[in-house]
Protein backbone atom coordinates (compact mmCIF):
# COMPACT_ATOMS: atom_id res chain seq x y z
CA UNK A 1 0.00 0.00 0.00
CA UNK A 2 1.52 3.31 -1.42
CA UNK A 3 0.61 6.47 0.82
CA UNK A 4 1.14 8.43 -2.11
CA UNK A 5 -2.39 9.36 -4.06
CA UNK A 6 -4.46 7.13 -1.73
CA UNK A 7 -7.33 8.47 0.55
CA UNK A 8 -7.91 7.73 4.23
CA UNK A 9 -10.75 5.44 3.85
CA UNK A 10 -7.78 3.00 1.62
CA UNK A 11 -5.25 3.82 3.96
CA UNK A 12 -7.29 3.11 7.14
CA UNK A 13 -7.94 -0.31 5.59
CA UNK A 14 -4.82 -0.98 5.17
CA UNK A 15 -3.40 0.12 8.36
CA UNK A 16 -5.93 -2.29 9.27
CA UNK A 17 -5.15 -5.57 7.39
CA UNK A 18 -1.75 -5.26 7.66
CA UNK A 19 -0.32 -4.43 4.54
CA UNK A 20 1.44 -0.61 5.89
CA UNK A 21 2.14 0.38 9.68
CA UNK A 22 2.29 4.45 10.66
CA UNK A 23 5.75 4.53 10.16
CA UNK A 24 5.93 2.87 6.51
CA UNK A 25 3.51 5.59 5.85
CA UNK A 26 5.00 8.40 6.84
CA UNK A 27 8.94 7.26 5.42
CA UNK A 28 6.89 7.51 2.24
CA UNK A 29 5.37 10.19 3.16
CA UNK A 30 8.70 12.38 4.22
CA UNK A 31 10.29 10.56 0.66
CA UNK A 32 7.49 12.28 -1.74
CA UNK A 33 7.10 15.51 0.29
CA UNK A 34 11.10 15.90 -0.32
CA UNK A 35 11.03 15.35 -3.95
CA UNK A 36 8.50 17.13 -4.73
CA UNK A 37 8.16 20.27 -2.25
CA UNK A 38 11.38 21.66 -4.37
CA UNK A 39 8.91 22.02 -7.25
CA UNK A 40 5.90 23.28 -5.44
CA UNK A 41 6.94 25.15 -2.20
CA UNK A 42 4.07 23.97 0.07
CA UNK A 43 5.52 23.33 3.17
CA UNK A 44 6.91 25.93 5.58
CA UNK A 45 8.25 23.69 8.04
CA UNK A 46 8.79 19.78 7.96
CA UNK A 47 7.89 18.57 11.88
CA UNK A 48 9.54 15.58 11.43
CA UNK A 49 10.75 14.66 15.09
CA UNK A 50 6.62 15.26 16.20
CA UNK A 51 5.27 13.22 13.04
CA UNK A 52 7.58 10.22 14.53
CA UNK A 53 6.53 10.64 17.77
CA UNK A 54 2.91 10.40 16.32
CA UNK A 55 3.69 7.59 13.88
CA UNK A 56 5.07 5.46 16.74
CA UNK A 57 1.87 6.58 19.35
CA UNK A 58 -0.91 5.76 16.61
CA UNK A 59 1.09 2.20 15.76
CA UNK A 60 1.02 1.23 19.79
CA UNK A 61 -3.06 1.84 19.85
CA UNK A 62 -3.88 0.37 16.20
CA UNK A 63 -2.07 -3.10 17.70
CA UNK A 64 -3.03 -2.30 21.29
CA UNK A 65 -6.58 -1.03 21.03
CA UNK A 66 -7.64 -1.31 16.99
CA UNK A 67 -11.26 -1.11 18.29
CA UNK A 68 -10.41 2.64 19.71
CA UNK A 69 -8.33 3.73 17.08
CA UNK A 70 -10.34 6.57 14.90
CA UNK A 71 -9.92 5.77 11.07
CA UNK A 72 -7.27 9.49 11.10
CA UNK A 73 -5.01 6.94 13.09
CA UNK A 74 -1.64 6.90 12.27
CA UNK A 75 -2.73 8.82 8.60
CA UNK A 76 0.02 11.52 8.00
CA UNK A 77 -1.62 15.03 7.22
CA UNK A 78 -0.24 18.52 7.48
CA UNK A 79 -1.98 22.27 8.74
CA UNK A 80 -1.74 25.60 7.38
CA UNK A 81 0.60 27.54 9.11
CA UNK A 82 -1.76 29.83 10.83
CA UNK A 83 -2.57 26.87 13.08
CA UNK A 84 -0.87 26.63 16.60
CA UNK A 85 0.87 23.60 17.64
CA UNK A 86 2.50 23.78 20.53
CA UNK A 87 6.59 24.59 20.33
CA UNK A 88 6.18 24.05 16.74
CA UNK A 89 7.06 27.40 14.40
CA UNK A 90 3.64 28.93 13.09
CA UNK A 91 4.46 31.78 11.25
CA UNK A 92 1.27 32.46 9.41
CA UNK A 93 3.65 33.12 6.25
CA UNK A 94 4.54 36.56 7.85
CA UNK A 95 8.56 38.17 8.67
CA UNK A 96 6.76 39.51 11.92
CA UNK A 97 6.42 35.82 12.89
CA UNK A 98 9.46 34.53 12.02
CA UNK A 99 10.53 32.04 14.76
CA UNK A 100 7.01 32.00 16.65
CA UNK A 101 6.30 28.83 18.43
CA UNK A 102 3.06 28.99 20.05
CA UNK A 103 2.65 28.09 23.95
CA UNK A 104 -0.42 25.65 23.23
CA UNK A 105 -2.11 24.00 20.79
CA UNK A 106 -5.65 24.76 18.99
CA UNK A 107 -8.83 22.76 19.41
CA UNK A 108 -9.31 21.55 16.06
CA UNK A 109 -4.90 20.44 15.58
CA UNK A 110 -5.58 18.75 19.07
CA UNK A 111 -9.10 17.20 18.05
CA UNK A 112 -6.85 15.42 15.24
CA UNK A 113 -3.44 14.45 17.26
CA UNK A 114 -6.15 12.84 20.07
CA UNK A 115 -7.70 11.06 17.16
CA UNK A 116 -3.53 9.58 16.18
CA UNK A 117 -3.10 12.09 13.37
CA UNK A 118 0.93 12.34 12.33
CA UNK A 119 1.25 15.75 11.50
CA UNK A 120 4.39 16.39 8.91
CA UNK A 121 4.36 19.84 8.96
CA UNK A 122 3.31 23.35 8.15
CA UNK A 123 1.99 24.88 4.59
CA UNK A 124 2.86 27.71 3.02
CA UNK A 125 -0.11 30.18 2.46
CA UNK A 126 -0.59 33.83 1.75
CA UNK A 127 0.60 36.02 4.78
CA UNK A 128 -2.12 36.15 7.72
CA UNK A 129 -4.51 33.91 4.98
CA UNK A 130 -4.95 37.45 2.76
CA UNK A 131 -5.03 36.32 -0.52
CA UNK A 132 -5.90 34.47 -3.38
CA UNK A 133 -3.33 32.56 -4.96
CA UNK A 134 -0.40 32.27 -2.19
CA UNK A 135 1.86 34.71 -3.92
CA UNK A 136 1.34 36.94 -0.53
CA UNK A 137 3.55 34.40 1.22
CA UNK A 138 6.74 36.02 2.99
CA UNK A 139 8.16 32.71 2.14
CA UNK A 140 7.87 32.41 -1.69
CA UNK A 141 4.88 30.99 -3.83
CA UNK A 142 3.46 27.78 -3.99
CA UNK A 143 3.21 25.92 -7.12
CA UNK A 144 -0.02 24.39 -8.74
CA UNK A 145 0.44 20.36 -9.27
CA UNK A 146 -0.91 20.53 -12.17
CA UNK A 147 1.62 22.89 -13.59
CA UNK A 148 3.91 24.55 -11.27
CA UNK A 149 3.79 27.67 -13.01
CA UNK A 150 0.29 28.78 -12.41
CA UNK A 151 -0.73 29.55 -8.74
CA UNK A 152 -2.71 26.78 -6.72
CA UNK A 153 -5.29 29.34 -5.26
CA UNK A 154 -5.34 30.89 -2.07
CA UNK A 155 -5.06 31.70 0.59
CA UNK A 156 -4.59 28.17 1.50
CA UNK A 157 -2.41 26.90 -0.92
CA UNK A 158 0.18 24.97 0.51
CA UNK A 159 -2.58 22.80 2.37
CA UNK A 160 -4.29 22.37 -1.25
CA UNK A 161 -1.22 21.85 -3.19
CA UNK A 162 0.22 19.03 -0.69
CA UNK A 163 -3.25 17.11 -1.51
CA UNK A 164 -2.94 17.76 -4.89
CA UNK A 165 0.25 16.52 -5.24
CA UNK A 166 -0.63 13.32 -3.25
CA UNK A 167 1.71 13.43 -0.56
CA UNK A 168 -0.83 13.59 2.27
CA UNK A 169 -4.37 12.29 1.96
CA UNK A 170 -5.60 15.20 3.87
CA UNK A 171 -5.17 18.84 5.50
CA UNK A 172 -6.39 21.74 7.33
CA UNK A 173 -6.99 25.26 5.86
CA UNK A 174 -9.15 27.82 6.89
CA UNK A 175 -11.48 30.10 5.26
CA UNK A 176 -12.95 34.08 5.07
CA UNK A 177 -13.84 34.69 2.09
CA UNK A 178 -12.99 31.77 0.09
CA UNK A 179 -9.44 30.34 1.15
CA UNK A 180 -10.21 26.27 1.02
CA UNK A 181 -12.64 26.21 -1.49
CA UNK A 182 -10.72 28.39 -4.13
CA UNK A 183 -7.49 26.28 -3.80
CA UNK A 184 -9.95 23.29 -4.14
CA UNK A 185 -11.18 24.15 -7.13
CA UNK A 186 -7.94 25.03 -8.52
CA UNK A 187 -6.07 21.98 -7.35
CA UNK A 188 -8.83 19.79 -8.15
CA UNK A 189 -9.69 17.84 -4.89
CA UNK A 190 -12.30 18.70 -1.79
CA UNK A 191 -12.51 21.25 -0.04
CA UNK A 192 -15.15 22.34 2.66
CA UNK A 193 -15.79 25.50 4.97
CA UNK A 194 -18.06 24.43 7.88
CA UNK A 195 -20.96 26.77 9.30
CA UNK A 196 -19.75 29.46 11.27
CA UNK A 197 -19.85 28.49 14.57
CA UNK A 198 -19.31 24.60 13.73
CA UNK A 199 -15.19 24.36 14.23
CA UNK A 200 -13.18 25.73 17.04
CA UNK A 201 -11.30 28.79 16.15
CA UNK A 202 -8.86 28.48 19.36
CA UNK A 203 -5.68 28.12 18.13
CA UNK A 204 -6.35 29.89 14.59
CA UNK A 205 -4.41 32.84 13.95
CA UNK A 206 -6.81 35.46 13.42
CA UNK A 207 -7.62 37.53 10.52
CA UNK A 208 -11.63 38.46 10.31
CA UNK A 209 -13.04 36.54 13.66
CA UNK A 210 -16.54 37.36 12.17
CA UNK A 211 -15.69 35.40 8.72
CA UNK A 212 -13.01 32.68 9.58
CA UNK A 213 -13.46 29.04 9.57
CA UNK A 214 -10.90 26.30 9.73
CA UNK A 215 -11.78 23.00 7.39
CA UNK A 216 -10.36 19.97 5.67
CA UNK A 217 -9.09 19.81 2.17
CA UNK A 218 -9.05 15.35 1.21
CA UNK A 219 -9.33 13.86 -2.55
CA UNK A 220 -12.55 12.34 -1.11
CA UNK A 221 -16.14 13.51 0.03
CA UNK A 222 -16.28 10.60 2.43
CA UNK A 223 -12.49 11.22 3.85
CA UNK A 224 -13.69 15.26 3.90
CA UNK A 225 -16.86 13.79 6.17
CA UNK A 226 -14.32 12.21 8.30
CA UNK A 227 -11.94 15.11 9.22
CA UNK A 228 -14.97 17.12 9.43
CA UNK A 229 -16.67 15.02 11.89
CA UNK A 230 -13.59 14.72 13.88
CA UNK A 231 -12.70 18.39 14.45
CA UNK A 232 -16.69 19.77 14.74
CA UNK A 233 -18.21 20.54 17.79
CA UNK A 234 -18.77 22.95 20.83
CA UNK A 235 -15.40 24.12 22.48
CA UNK A 236 -15.80 26.28 25.41
CA UNK A 237 -12.84 27.76 24.56
CA UNK A 238 -14.09 30.05 21.73
CA UNK A 239 -17.45 31.82 22.39
CA UNK A 240 -18.19 31.62 18.80
CA UNK A 241 -17.90 27.87 18.71
CA UNK A 242 -22.10 26.47 18.69
CA UNK A 243 -22.97 24.09 21.44
CA UNK A 244 -25.77 22.54 18.95
CA UNK A 245 -25.17 19.21 18.63
CA UNK A 246 -23.21 18.34 15.09
CA UNK A 247 -25.22 16.08 12.60
CA UNK A 248 -22.62 13.14 11.46
CA UNK A 249 -21.62 13.82 8.03
CA UNK A 250 -21.26 9.91 6.93
CA UNK A 251 -24.48 8.58 8.44
CA UNK A 252 -26.13 10.77 5.55
CA UNK A 253 -23.53 10.86 3.03
CA UNK A 254 -25.15 7.97 0.80
CA UNK A 255 -28.72 9.48 0.88
CA UNK A 256 -28.18 11.03 -2.59
CA UNK A 257 -30.13 13.83 -4.35
CA UNK A 258 -32.98 11.80 -5.64
CA UNK A 259 -36.08 14.74 -4.81
CA UNK A 260 -33.69 17.26 -3.52
CA UNK A 261 -34.19 20.97 -4.97
CA UNK A 262 -30.89 22.69 -6.42
CA UNK A 263 -30.99 26.51 -6.65
CA UNK A 264 -28.56 27.90 -9.63
CA UNK A 265 -27.70 31.61 -8.67
CA UNK A 266 -27.42 33.29 -12.08
CA UNK A 267 -25.70 35.83 -10.67
CA UNK A 268 -22.80 33.09 -10.24
CA UNK A 269 -22.76 31.99 -13.80
CA UNK A 270 -22.28 35.66 -14.99
CA UNK A 271 -20.11 37.55 -17.23
CA UNK A 272 -16.81 36.94 -15.60
CA UNK A 273 -17.39 32.85 -15.72
CA UNK A 274 -14.58 31.86 -18.53
CA UNK A 275 -16.53 29.74 -20.46
CA UNK A 276 -14.89 26.21 -19.80
CA UNK A 277 -15.66 27.00 -16.33
CA UNK A 278 -19.32 27.80 -17.11
CA UNK A 279 -18.94 24.53 -19.22
CA UNK A 280 -18.04 21.81 -16.98
CA UNK A 281 -20.57 23.10 -14.28
CA UNK A 282 -23.16 23.05 -16.87
CA UNK A 283 -22.40 19.77 -17.61
CA UNK A 284 -22.31 18.67 -13.50
CA UNK A 285 -25.74 20.35 -13.33
CA UNK A 286 -27.11 17.81 -15.71
CA UNK A 287 -25.39 15.24 -13.82
CA UNK A 288 -27.06 15.97 -10.39
CA UNK A 289 -30.73 16.23 -12.52
CA UNK A 290 -29.98 12.83 -14.25
CA UNK A 291 -29.63 11.41 -10.79
CA UNK A 292 -33.07 13.10 -9.34
CA UNK A 293 -32.69 16.57 -8.13
CA UNK A 294 -34.61 19.50 -9.78
CA UNK A 295 -32.81 22.71 -10.99
CA UNK A 296 -33.77 25.86 -10.16
CA UNK A 297 -32.85 29.38 -10.83
CA UNK A 298 -32.43 31.60 -8.39
CA UNK A 299 -31.34 35.43 -7.71
CA UNK A 300 -29.10 36.47 -5.27
CA UNK A 301 -28.83 40.12 -6.49
CA UNK A 302 -25.99 41.30 -4.14
CA UNK A 303 -23.90 39.15 -5.20
CA UNK A 304 -22.00 42.17 -6.89
CA UNK A 305 -22.08 44.37 -3.98
CA UNK A 306 -21.10 41.67 -1.49
CA UNK A 307 -17.63 41.67 -2.73
CA UNK A 308 -17.31 45.64 -1.76
CA UNK A 309 -19.06 44.43 1.61
CA UNK A 310 -16.37 41.78 2.36
CA UNK A 311 -13.27 44.51 1.22
CA UNK A 312 -15.06 46.81 4.50
CA UNK A 313 -15.61 44.38 7.00
CA UNK A 314 -12.36 41.64 5.97
CA UNK A 315 -9.78 44.66 6.30
CA UNK A 316 -11.91 46.34 9.18
CA UNK A 317 -11.24 42.97 11.38
CA UNK A 318 -8.07 42.47 10.19
CA UNK A 319 -6.57 45.33 10.82
CA UNK A 320 -7.99 45.50 14.57
CA UNK A 321 -6.52 41.34 14.87
CA UNK A 322 -3.51 42.52 13.38
CA UNK A 323 -2.69 45.63 15.92
CA UNK A 324 -1.42 42.62 18.46
CA UNK A 325 1.70 42.77 15.87
CA UNK A 326 3.50 45.11 18.20
CA UNK A 327 6.82 43.70 18.61
CA UNK A 328 5.94 43.13 22.44
CA UNK A 329 4.68 40.17 23.25
CA UNK A 330 5.35 37.91 20.31
CA UNK A 331 6.87 38.48 16.89
CA UNK A 332 10.10 39.93 15.41
CA UNK A 333 10.62 43.84 16.74
CA UNK A 334 12.96 46.55 15.61
CA UNK A 335 14.34 48.10 18.34
CA UNK A 336 14.41 52.19 18.48
CA UNK A 337 14.31 53.92 21.43
CA UNK A 338 10.69 55.60 21.04
CA UNK A 339 8.00 52.88 21.34
CA UNK A 340 5.62 54.83 18.65
CA UNK A 341 8.92 54.78 16.42
CA UNK A 342 9.54 50.79 17.40
CA UNK A 343 6.05 49.91 16.59
CA UNK A 344 5.92 51.57 13.45
CA UNK A 345 9.22 50.36 12.28
CA UNK A 346 8.51 46.87 13.72
CA UNK A 347 4.88 46.49 11.65
CA UNK A 348 6.83 48.31 8.53
CA UNK A 349 9.87 45.41 8.59
CA UNK A 350 6.98 42.43 9.05
CA UNK A 351 4.26 43.15 7.35
CA UNK A 352 3.87 42.52 3.63
CA UNK A 353 2.48 44.41 1.15
CA UNK A 354 -0.61 43.02 1.04
CA UNK A 355 -1.34 43.08 4.36
CA UNK A 356 -0.27 46.51 4.83
CA UNK A 357 -2.85 47.18 1.92
CA UNK A 358 -6.12 45.63 3.88
CA UNK A 359 -4.92 47.37 7.71
CA UNK A 360 -4.55 50.53 5.61
CA UNK A 361 -7.88 49.35 4.17
CA UNK A 362 -9.52 48.44 7.29
CA UNK A 363 -8.12 51.56 9.65
CA UNK A 364 -9.58 53.96 6.74
CA UNK A 365 -13.20 52.03 6.93
CA UNK A 366 -13.12 52.60 11.22
CA UNK A 367 -11.81 56.01 11.05
CA UNK A 368 -13.62 59.04 12.72
CA UNK A 369 -15.71 60.53 9.97
CA UNK A 370 -15.70 57.28 7.44
CA UNK A 371 -17.34 54.83 9.66
CA UNK A 372 -20.90 55.23 9.07
CA UNK A 373 -20.26 55.72 5.22
CA UNK A 374 -18.49 51.86 5.01
CA UNK A 375 -17.77 49.93 8.20
CA UNK A 376 -21.63 50.56 9.48
CA UNK A 377 -23.12 50.48 5.68
CA UNK A 378 -21.27 47.58 4.57
CA UNK A 379 -22.79 45.68 8.38
CA UNK A 380 -25.66 47.02 6.88
CA UNK A 381 -25.54 45.32 3.39
CA UNK A 382 -24.33 42.06 4.74
CA UNK A 383 -27.99 41.55 6.67
CA UNK A 384 -29.02 41.68 3.06
CA UNK A 385 -26.39 39.49 1.45
CA UNK A 386 -27.60 36.88 4.61
CA UNK A 387 -31.57 37.64 4.23
CA UNK A 388 -31.12 37.48 0.36
CA UNK A 389 -29.88 33.15 1.13
CA UNK A 390 -32.66 32.95 3.43
CA UNK A 391 -35.43 33.33 1.12
CA UNK A 392 -33.30 31.33 -1.87
CA UNK A 393 -33.39 28.36 1.06
CA UNK A 394 -37.13 28.43 1.35
CA UNK A 395 -37.26 27.38 -1.98
CA UNK A 396 -34.27 25.28 -2.75
CA UNK A 397 -32.30 22.09 -0.27
CA UNK A 398 -29.20 23.70 -1.42
CA UNK A 399 -27.36 26.07 -4.08
CA UNK A 400 -24.87 24.52 -6.86
CA UNK A 401 -22.31 26.61 -8.96
CA UNK A 402 -19.07 27.44 -9.96
CA UNK A 403 -16.62 27.49 -7.08
CA UNK A 404 -14.15 30.15 -9.21
CA UNK A 405 -15.08 31.93 -12.22
CA UNK A 406 -11.19 30.88 -13.54
CA UNK A 407 -8.95 28.25 -13.56
CA UNK A 408 -5.62 28.38 -12.06
CA UNK A 409 -4.23 31.22 -13.61
CA UNK A 410 -0.50 32.03 -14.24
CA UNK A 411 1.75 32.77 -11.51
CA UNK A 412 2.45 36.76 -11.75
CA UNK A 413 -0.70 37.82 -13.59
CA UNK A 414 -3.23 39.42 -11.56
CA UNK A 415 -0.89 41.96 -10.37
CA UNK A 416 -3.70 44.72 -9.36
CA UNK A 417 -5.02 44.24 -6.05
CA UNK A 418 -8.68 44.24 -7.26
CA UNK A 419 -8.53 41.68 -10.42
CA UNK A 420 -7.24 39.62 -6.89
CA UNK A 421 -10.19 40.30 -5.12
CA UNK A 422 -12.89 39.06 -7.56
CA UNK A 423 -11.46 35.76 -7.33
CA UNK A 424 -13.90 35.31 -4.21
CA UNK A 425 -16.78 36.71 -6.00
CA UNK A 426 -18.91 33.72 -5.66
CA UNK A 427 -17.52 32.23 -2.11
CA UNK A 428 -17.13 35.30 -0.25
CA UNK A 429 -20.54 35.78 -0.04
CA UNK A 430 -21.05 32.28 2.01
CA UNK A 431 -18.77 33.83 4.48
CA UNK A 432 -20.86 37.10 5.14
CA UNK A 433 -24.27 34.67 5.58
CA UNK A 434 -22.01 32.12 7.97
CA UNK A 435 -23.58 29.31 5.56
CA UNK A 436 -21.25 26.01 4.79
CA UNK A 437 -19.95 25.30 1.36
CA UNK A 438 -17.51 22.61 -0.36
CA UNK A 439 -15.85 22.75 -3.59
CA UNK A 440 -15.79 19.06 -5.70
CA UNK A 441 -13.73 18.45 -8.63
CA UNK A 442 -16.21 18.76 -11.26
CA UNK A 443 -14.20 18.89 -14.84
CA UNK A 444 -10.89 20.30 -16.37
CA UNK A 445 -10.66 23.02 -18.70
CA UNK A 446 -7.04 22.66 -20.98
CA UNK A 447 -5.64 20.16 -18.08
CA UNK A 448 -6.62 22.86 -15.30
CA UNK A 449 -8.88 21.57 -12.81
CA UNK A 450 -13.02 22.95 -12.29
CA UNK A 451 -14.50 23.15 -8.78
CA UNK A 452 -18.30 22.63 -8.45
CA UNK A 453 -19.25 24.55 -5.17
CA UNK A 454 -22.23 23.19 -3.15
CA UNK A 455 -23.70 25.42 -0.43
CA UNK A 456 -26.29 24.91 2.18
CA UNK A 457 -27.93 26.62 4.28
CA UNK A 458 -26.47 27.50 8.38
CA UNK A 459 -26.02 24.01 9.99
CA UNK A 460 -27.18 22.03 7.36
CA UNK A 461 -23.58 20.90 6.83
CA UNK A 462 -24.67 17.15 6.71
CA UNK A 463 -26.83 18.48 3.39
CA UNK A 464 -23.72 20.08 1.65
CA UNK A 465 -21.96 16.26 1.89
CA UNK A 466 -24.68 14.75 0.48
CA UNK A 467 -25.21 16.64 -2.77
CA UNK A 468 -21.16 16.44 -3.24
CA UNK A 469 -21.24 13.07 -2.56
CA UNK A 470 -24.07 12.41 -4.92
CA UNK A 471 -21.92 13.99 -7.65
CA UNK A 472 -18.41 12.76 -6.87
CA UNK A 473 -19.65 8.82 -7.50
CA UNK A 474 -21.47 9.69 -10.35
CA UNK A 475 -17.97 11.00 -12.17
CA UNK A 476 -14.58 10.38 -12.10
CA UNK A 477 -12.79 13.39 -12.26
CA UNK A 478 -11.83 13.02 -8.35
CA UNK A 479 -9.60 10.13 -9.45
CA UNK A 480 -7.72 12.07 -12.06
CA UNK A 481 -4.19 12.41 -10.37
CA UNK A 482 -1.72 15.41 -10.58
CA UNK A 483 1.52 14.46 -12.37
CA UNK A 484 2.98 14.71 -8.88
CA UNK A 485 0.53 12.18 -7.44
CA UNK A 486 1.27 9.71 -10.34
CA UNK A 487 5.01 9.57 -9.54
CA UNK A 488 5.94 6.49 -7.09
CA UNK A 489 6.80 7.95 -3.53
CA UNK B 1 -13.61 58.89 -4.02
CA UNK B 2 -10.57 61.26 -3.51
CA UNK B 3 -8.08 60.43 -1.10
CA UNK B 4 -5.32 62.39 0.11
CA UNK B 5 -1.85 61.84 0.98
CA UNK B 6 -2.57 63.37 4.27
CA UNK B 7 -5.06 60.80 4.55
CA UNK B 8 -2.67 58.55 3.91
CA UNK B 9 -0.34 59.86 6.39
CA UNK B 10 -3.18 59.90 9.05
CA UNK B 11 -4.48 56.52 8.56
CA UNK B 12 -0.45 55.00 8.45
CA UNK B 13 -0.21 56.49 11.66
CA UNK B 14 -3.21 55.41 13.12
CA UNK B 15 -2.77 51.73 11.94
CA UNK B 16 0.84 52.20 13.58
CA UNK B 17 2.41 51.74 9.77
CA UNK B 18 5.91 53.38 9.45
CA UNK B 19 5.67 53.80 5.84
CA UNK B 20 8.10 55.01 3.05
CA UNK B 21 7.12 57.49 0.71
CA UNK B 22 7.03 55.34 -2.42
CA UNK B 23 4.96 52.92 -0.43
CA UNK B 24 2.50 55.50 0.77
CA UNK B 25 2.39 57.04 -2.90
CA UNK B 26 1.82 53.24 -4.21
CA UNK B 27 -0.77 53.07 -1.21
CA UNK B 28 -2.55 56.06 -2.06
CA UNK B 29 -3.63 55.00 -5.88
CA UNK B 30 -4.56 51.32 -4.88
CA UNK B 31 -6.59 52.55 -1.86
CA UNK B 32 -8.34 55.44 -3.88
CA UNK B 33 -8.96 52.58 -6.97
CA UNK B 34 -10.51 49.80 -4.00
CA UNK B 35 -12.44 52.73 -2.40
CA UNK B 36 -13.54 53.89 -6.06
CA UNK B 37 -15.18 49.90 -6.42
CA UNK B 38 -16.49 49.97 -2.50
CA UNK B 39 -18.50 52.85 -3.47
CA UNK B 40 -21.10 51.08 -4.97
CA UNK B 41 -21.95 50.16 -1.48
CA UNK B 42 -23.27 53.50 -0.96
CA UNK B 43 -26.14 53.12 -3.30
CA UNK B 44 -27.81 50.51 -1.03
CA UNK B 45 -30.73 51.43 0.16
CA UNK B 46 -30.39 50.38 3.72
CA UNK B 47 -32.92 52.16 5.87
CA UNK B 48 -34.87 49.33 6.84
CA UNK B 49 -31.46 47.03 7.42
CA UNK B 50 -29.93 46.38 10.80
CA UNK B 51 -26.16 45.79 11.02
CA UNK B 52 -24.94 42.15 11.09
CA UNK B 53 -22.33 41.92 13.80
CA UNK B 54 -21.73 38.35 13.57
CA UNK B 55 -24.15 36.08 12.20
CA UNK B 56 -24.36 33.58 14.91
CA UNK B 57 -26.79 33.42 17.25
CA UNK B 58 -25.58 32.91 20.54
CA UNK B 59 -25.60 35.86 23.03
CA UNK B 60 -23.41 36.60 26.31
CA UNK B 61 -21.47 33.57 26.21
CA UNK B 62 -20.20 32.64 30.02
CA UNK B 63 -18.63 30.13 31.33
CA UNK B 64 -18.59 28.64 34.83
CA UNK B 65 -16.81 31.37 37.15
CA UNK B 66 -13.98 28.93 38.24
CA UNK B 67 -10.18 29.40 38.28
CA UNK B 68 -8.56 27.30 35.98
CA UNK B 69 -4.80 27.09 35.79
CA UNK B 70 -3.48 29.63 33.51
CA UNK B 71 -1.06 29.79 30.75
CA UNK B 72 1.70 30.81 32.81
CA UNK B 73 4.45 33.44 33.12
CA UNK B 74 7.06 31.35 31.76
CA UNK B 75 5.23 30.22 28.70
CA UNK B 76 3.62 33.67 27.77
CA UNK B 77 7.04 35.18 27.70
CA UNK B 78 8.63 32.83 25.36
CA UNK B 79 8.29 34.33 22.42
CA UNK B 80 9.04 37.77 23.96
CA UNK B 81 11.53 39.70 22.15
CA UNK B 82 12.91 41.24 25.24
CA UNK B 83 11.70 39.94 28.65
CA UNK B 84 13.18 40.32 32.37
CA UNK B 85 11.76 38.43 34.80
CA UNK B 86 8.34 37.66 34.74
CA UNK B 87 7.93 41.31 32.71
CA UNK B 88 8.28 42.28 28.40
CA UNK B 89 10.54 45.16 28.25
CA UNK B 90 9.63 47.52 26.14
CA UNK B 91 10.95 51.03 25.70
CA UNK B 92 10.23 54.44 27.79
CA UNK B 93 6.42 55.60 26.99
CA UNK B 94 7.19 59.01 28.22
CA UNK B 95 8.02 62.28 25.71
CA UNK B 96 6.46 60.47 23.47
CA UNK B 97 5.95 62.50 20.17
CA UNK B 98 2.73 61.01 19.07
CA UNK B 99 1.05 61.39 22.69
CA UNK B 100 1.33 64.51 22.98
Amino acid sequence: MSSTASTITELAAALRNGSTTPRALLDETLAHLERTDKHLNAYLSVTRDLAFQQADAAAKLLADHPERASPLCGIPMALKDVLCVDGVETTAASRILKGFKPPYTGTAVQRLFDAGAVCVGKTNCDEFAMGSSTENSAFGSVGNPWDVGRVPGGSSGGSAATVAAGTVPYSLGSDTGGSIRQPAALTGIVGFKPTYGRVSRYGLIAFASSLDQIGPFTRSVEDCATVYAAIAGHDPRDSTCDPRAVDDPLSTLRRGVDGMRLGVPREYLGEGTEPGVRAAVEAALKVLEAQGATLHEVSLPSTDVALSVYYVIAPAECSSNLARYDGVRFGNRVERPSLTDMYQQTRDAGFGSEVKRRVMLGTYALSSGYYDAYYRQAQKVRTLVGQEFDTVFQEVDAIVSPTSPSVAFPMGSRSDPLSMYMCDVVTLPANLAGIPGMSVPCGFVDGLPVGLQVLAPRFADARVFQVAHAYEQATAWHLSQSPFATEAA
Amino acid sequence: MTLSRDDVDHVAMLARLGLSDEEKSRLLGELEKILGHIARLQQVDTSMLAETAQVGDLVNVMRADVTEPPLGAAAALRNAPAADGNYFVVGAIQGNELDS
